[in-house]
């Protein structure tokens, strides 16, 4: 059976063969979707993707801040968060669009991207902020800076590195869960790859597939990248 | 000048304090260095002058003024503040490091740019070479000259030095204190300096603290005294059985009254009189002889056994 909207040549039976057993990539058929379809579901994807790292470094930066400064609220808190991590990403979908007010759509798999990144974030704000030095936190109050001036002129900034790198962690995870989420018409790369499949279509499901892991290696190098930024003092040349 | 009257400190959930009823007096351009064995109070009591603890009882007064006439930051920002472990911030150059507190203070760039370089000049650090440098890229005794530096920033009249040669080997530390007690004859800062070691505590302080465990005050007295009459047998043991040699070492051969050597050196050992006694001591016993000959601006003199006994006579055995 050829599927509504590609190309099949009705009455010729090697073009219903080649229907059946379509070619891997349809070169012709990405050239001629890239604007309208491809390019969009990409640009979703990163959407997806920015804003639920960006809403789950908003909650996780003040929450690892609080919790390494208030060390009883730290179990409960990757408790939570862990259990929600280890909720299957199907099913935290599938239990989001039945709660009223969310429904199907973009905004409950930016709800469930944020609750998966909020361990990982969480945990590398606060290994950040232990990772600090005690004598360097000494000295800077010894010298009379405020705890607001110690927070973000020498803890913060000595944490950047091991936050970005919980960033990292988070981001790639989320571009991969977020091609589930077009199963509930989040949109993004998944759309391709689900239609791709259930249309027996496999230039789609590559497509989608493919774009998702590169989208998901850049995402990674850019962040490496950030994070060596971010340390300058330890590309030190001994004297 | 710093007053410590009546200072306690137990922390919650102790029942015995870390220090007890401390009082005594610190002199304008003196240091002053507490000693004693660990859990004796002394880095506890440090932290009190500038309230990064705050005491349980007494008051600490600064020139005459309760420390607590103004908030702990600020109070920070005018004394200075040098630890073992350095605390250098290691994502900022050496001269954002040095200029911490007179970027608190919102001093104008050229003026914290002119002290930077002068402090680094002061601590003999090229400042060419290091302004620009992260602290990871020096080393260790380099970092704790910066440490000092960091802490002079703001010309405070007031320092609280806590083991602030501690982290280095010990050639290093030796030198680290003969400049820092070089500096100190130009800056003459009010200096109260911690260390476990009695004979850093000799070598660096004008006058020493020796406090013993519960954070009670031995005795407080020069090192010349402290090491001649000891006045209990704590202080006695904690100086260590060669406190007559430490003595000796506290003095220089030229500081002596000797008799001029009159042509009687004849055959005689010829020392410098820049020796400290004790060294100049051990080159009398070296040379099987009990007199030497010592050169040096006050003319050929004399040193003679008898001499040397002289110095510390008044010792208790």
């Amino acid at each position: 059976m050829p599927s509504p909207g590609e190309p099949a040549k009705a009455g010729d039976t090697l073009g219903l063969l080649q229907d059946l057993q379509p070619k891997l990539l349809d070169w012709g058929w990405i050239g001629e979707n890239f604007g309208d379809e491809i390019l969009p579901a990409l640009i979703g994807h990163v959407y997806l993707s920015f804003v639920s790292v960006g809403i789950a470094l908003v909650i996780s930066l003040p929450t690892g801040v609080l919790v390494s400064r208030y060390r009883k609220a730290y179990p409960p808190v990757t408790f939570f968060t862990g259990i929600l991590f280890s909720i299957p990403s199907l099913a935290l979908f599938a239990f989001l669009v039945t709660v009223p007010g969310i429904g199907i759509g973009p905004t409950a798999v930016i709800i469930a991207l944020v609750a998966y990144s909020l361990l990982v974030l969480i945990r590398n704000v606060v290994a950040g902020m232990d990772s600090v030095p005690e004598e360097t936190k000494d000295a800077a109050r010894g010298m009379g800076l405020t705890a607001r001036q110690i927070l973000f002129g020498v803890e913060l900034p000595l944490a950047l590195p091991v936050i970005v790198a919980g960033v990292r962690i988070a981001t790639v995870t989320i571009i991969g869960i977020a091609t589930i989420g077009a199963y509930i018409r989040g949109g993004g790369l998944g759309e391709l790859i689900f239609l791709g499949i259930s249309r027996n279509f496999p230039t789609r499901v590559i497509v989608g597939a493919v774009l998702a892991t590169l989208l998901a290696v850049i995402a990674d190098l850019l962040l490496l990248a950030l994070e060596r930024y971010l340390r300058p003092w330890a590309r030190t040349r001994r004297a | 000048m710093i007053e410590f009257r009546g200072v306690s400190k137990t922390y919650p959930g102790s029942a015995r304090p870390v220090v007890k009823d401390l009082s005594f007096e610190v002199l304008d351009g003196e240091i002053c260095v507490l000693v004693g064995p660990s859990g004796c109070g002394k880095t506890t009591s440090m932290r009190m002058i500038n309230r990064l603890i705050e005491p349980s009882s007494g008051e600490i007064l600064i020139d005459g003024e309760p420390n607590t006439a103004m908030s702990g930051t600020k109070l920070r920002r005018k004394i200075g503040y040098a630890i073992q472990q350095i605390g250098l911030f290691p994502h900022r150059s050496i001269a954002d490091n040095i200029a911490t507190v007179p970027q608190l203070l919102d001093w104008d760039k050229a003026r914290i740019k002119g002290r930077v370089d002068e402090l680094l000049e002061l601590v003999g650090l090229d400042p060419g070479v290091y302004r620009d440098r992260y602290p990871a890229e020096l080393s260790g005794g380099q970092q704790q000259r910066v440490g000092v530096a960091r802490a002079l920033a703001a010309d405070p009249p007031i320092m609280l030095m806590d083991e602030p040669f501690g982290a280095v080997d010990p050639i290093n530390r030796s030198r680290l204190q003969d400049e820092f007690l070089r500096i100190q004859e130009e800056i003459r800062k009010t200096i109260v300096f911690v260390t476990h070691d009695i004979d850093e505590a000799i070598k660096m302080g004008d006058r020493i603290a020796i406090l013993k465990e519960g954070g009670v005050l031995a005795q407080y007295d020069t090192p010349e005294e402290i090491l001649t009459n000891p006045t209990s047998d704590f202080v006695t043991s904690f100086v260590g059985a060669d406190r007559i040699l430490k003595r000796l070492s506290l003095t220089r051969v030229s500081e002596m009254e000797l008799e001029p050597a009159n042509g009687s050196g004849e055959g005689l050992p010829t020392l410098s009189d820049r020796l400290t006694v004790r060294d100049a001591l051990s080159a009398l016993m070296g040379a099987g002889v009990g007199r030497g000959v010592v050169e040096g601006e006050g003319g050929r003199r004399l040193l003679t056994m008898e001499a040397i006994e002289g110095l510390t006579r008044g010792a208790r055995a």
